[in-house]
């Protein structure tokens, strides 16, 4: 499901190695990547209209039939997003804490979910939750991607805070800053810069996991074209349609992805 | 044409004699008891699966059963990925436009499980309510179909009968002798759920899917089948697996 490896080396020279699931997000600098882009884009909204002009039955039909599977989709993405975002600055934060305890059970959670296949997870939690207490549907899928993604974010926030030069904490010690006052004020602005890439990467791949939610009946749009599709018995134009329309999502989200970081390091020369 | 017949005939003669014994192969979704599922032992079984074996030994086939996930079976006997599907498969009109069906081997109707504590008498009762079904099983159709009711659909029926055990769902519609034995058998659920009734409709015969044009494979199965029927081997399994012979 998930394979991620990040390592950076701060001081002497920087080395990031980044290999995340997600879409590849754009950078200026990397022209192959940039056409690649606007040739996915172009070529699955060129496909897409294709598809709906020319052969209206199915794809009209398919196209009419997932809307508020796509709905569900962004629902679940963005809430869970949300969730794992402050999960992952709390775990992120407990895993260089000073604490002894604290750390323990940050790096416990960090270990036992990454453990875990997500599907496995997802399974779990929605069957679990259910037992104990009653949620419905929808938030204990948001509750389940966001407890495992959380972890994932954790280790990004861990590696983009550790990334900032031990001498902006020793700088801001001497001036008089506390330990958190120091976190909050001069640490975490600079790494969120650090941090936004791989957040961006972990939001596509989070995005693309919630079709995984179509598992617990969640009616996602995953779920949506299996409907149509076991009911149709279109199996092959019904996931086309489904792919052309998370490559279109994806793509664009990578976009925006993008098109942040650069103007959240517009200062600084790459 | 007579050439043709001759030699369909002399095929079947073939194909029949034990000597010569055809394996097909059926796709079962396996989470559908008591009519097909898998033991303790990882072994496909149910009534179904005793009964193709019955099928099987009358007409001189062996049967050999395949694991295949609901929501994609008919795409794979249509890609030609197993011979046919005896998977509790209820004929209808749409799916006879895409396969053919055997001579029917079971008859059944839609049952409406709910909680115990439930005042609800049948679906009209659950108005603005969720129902769960396995996905684009006549159960799901039955709901889909009933105006006013919600539905959710789920990728194996034990999935909706825990998410009902749960309360995320107000009831569960299946085929009823899923419906008996997940209600009045399990024991986590025997006290929490009932079948509160039978959707009144037409009954549903279940049939044995082949590729469209299969006519080798379906008639050996329909001999089977008439051969179990004949010698009263089907109401001895059926009284084995549901407890009544009918």
């Amino acid at each position: 499901m998930k394979q991620q490896g990040k390592c950076v080396v701060e001081e002497t020279q920087p080395i990031v190695i980044d290999v995340g699931d997600g879409a590849a997000i754009p950078k200026p600098s990397d022209k192959g990547l940039v056409s690649a882009w606007w040739l996915s884009f172009i070529g699955a909204l060129v496909t897409l209209g294709c598809l709906l002009y020319f052969k209206p039955n199915p794809y009209w039909r398919i196209f009419k039939f997932i809307p508020d599977g796509i709905l569900v989709t962004f629902q679940v993405t963005v809430s869970a997003i949300a969730l794992a975002l402050v999960i992952g600055l709390i775990t992120g934060l407990g895993r260089i804490s000073r604490n002894k305890y604290i750390n323990l059970v940050a790096s416990t959670y960090v270990e036992v979910v990454r453990g875990v296949p997500l599907l496995v997870q997802l399974f779990y939690i929605y069957y679990a939750l259910g037992r104990v207490v009653h949620v419905p549907d929808l938030l204990a899928a948001v509750i389940s991607m966001s407890v495992c993604y959380g972890a994932y974010m954790g280790e990004v926030f861990r590696a983009g805070i550790t990334a900032i030069a031990v001498g902006q904490t020793e700088a801001a010690r001497s001036l008089g800053f506390t330990r958190s006052q120091t976190m909050y004020y001069v640490i975490l602005p600079q790494a969120w810069r650090t941090i936004l890439p791989p957040v961006g990467n972990e939001f596509i791949a989070l995005l693309k996991d919630t079709s995984l939610v179509s598992i617990l009946g969640v009616a996602d749009l995953l779920r949506r074209g299996r409907e149509f599709a076991s009911e149709s018995f279109l199996y092959f134009e019904t996931f086309t349609m489904v792919a052309v329309v998370y490559l279109i999502i994806t793509l664009i989200l990578s976009k925006l992805v993008s098109f942040m970081e650069e103007r959240l390091s517009h200062h600084v020369k790459r | 044409m007579v050439k043709k017949l001759v030699l369909t005939l002399a095929l079947v003669a073939m194909t029949a004699s034990p000597t010569l014994a055809k394996t097909i192969v059926f796709a079962t979704d396996a989470t559908w008891p008591p009519m097909e599922f898998v033991n303790a032992d990882k072994k496909i079984t149910g009534l179904a699966v005793d009964l193709m074996e019955a099928a099987g030994k009358e007409a001189g086939f062996t049967p050999e059963f395949k694991a295949v996930a609901w929501d994609g079976i008919f795409a794979g006997l249509a890609a030609g990925k197993y011979d046919a599907i005896c998977s509790s498969v209820t004929i209808t009109d749409e799916r006879k436009n895409t396969m053919d069906f055997s001579t029917p081997y079971m008859k059944v109707r839609q049952a409406l499980v709910i909680p115990k504590k439930s005042a609800a008498k049948c679906i009209e009762d659950l108005k603005g309510k969720t129902l769960g079904a396995q996905i684009s099983t006549t159960g799901h159709f039955a709901v889909k179909k009933t105006e006013g009711v919600k539905d959710k659909s789920y990728d194996e029926v034990g999935l909706a009968f825990e998410d009902l055990y749960n309360g995320r769902i107000d009831g569960v519609v299946c085929d009823d002798p899923v419906a008996k034995l997940y209600a009045l058998k399990k024991d986590n659920y025997k006290d929490a759920l009932k079948i509160a009734c039978i959707i009144p409709a037409d009954d549903e015969l279940y049939g044995v899917a082949v590729q469209k044009g299969n006519k080798e494979t379906l008639e050996l199965i329909n001999k089977g089948l008439a051969a179990v029927t004949a010698k009263g081997l089907d109401k001895e399994i059926l009284k084995k697996w549901l407890g009544t012979a009918d």
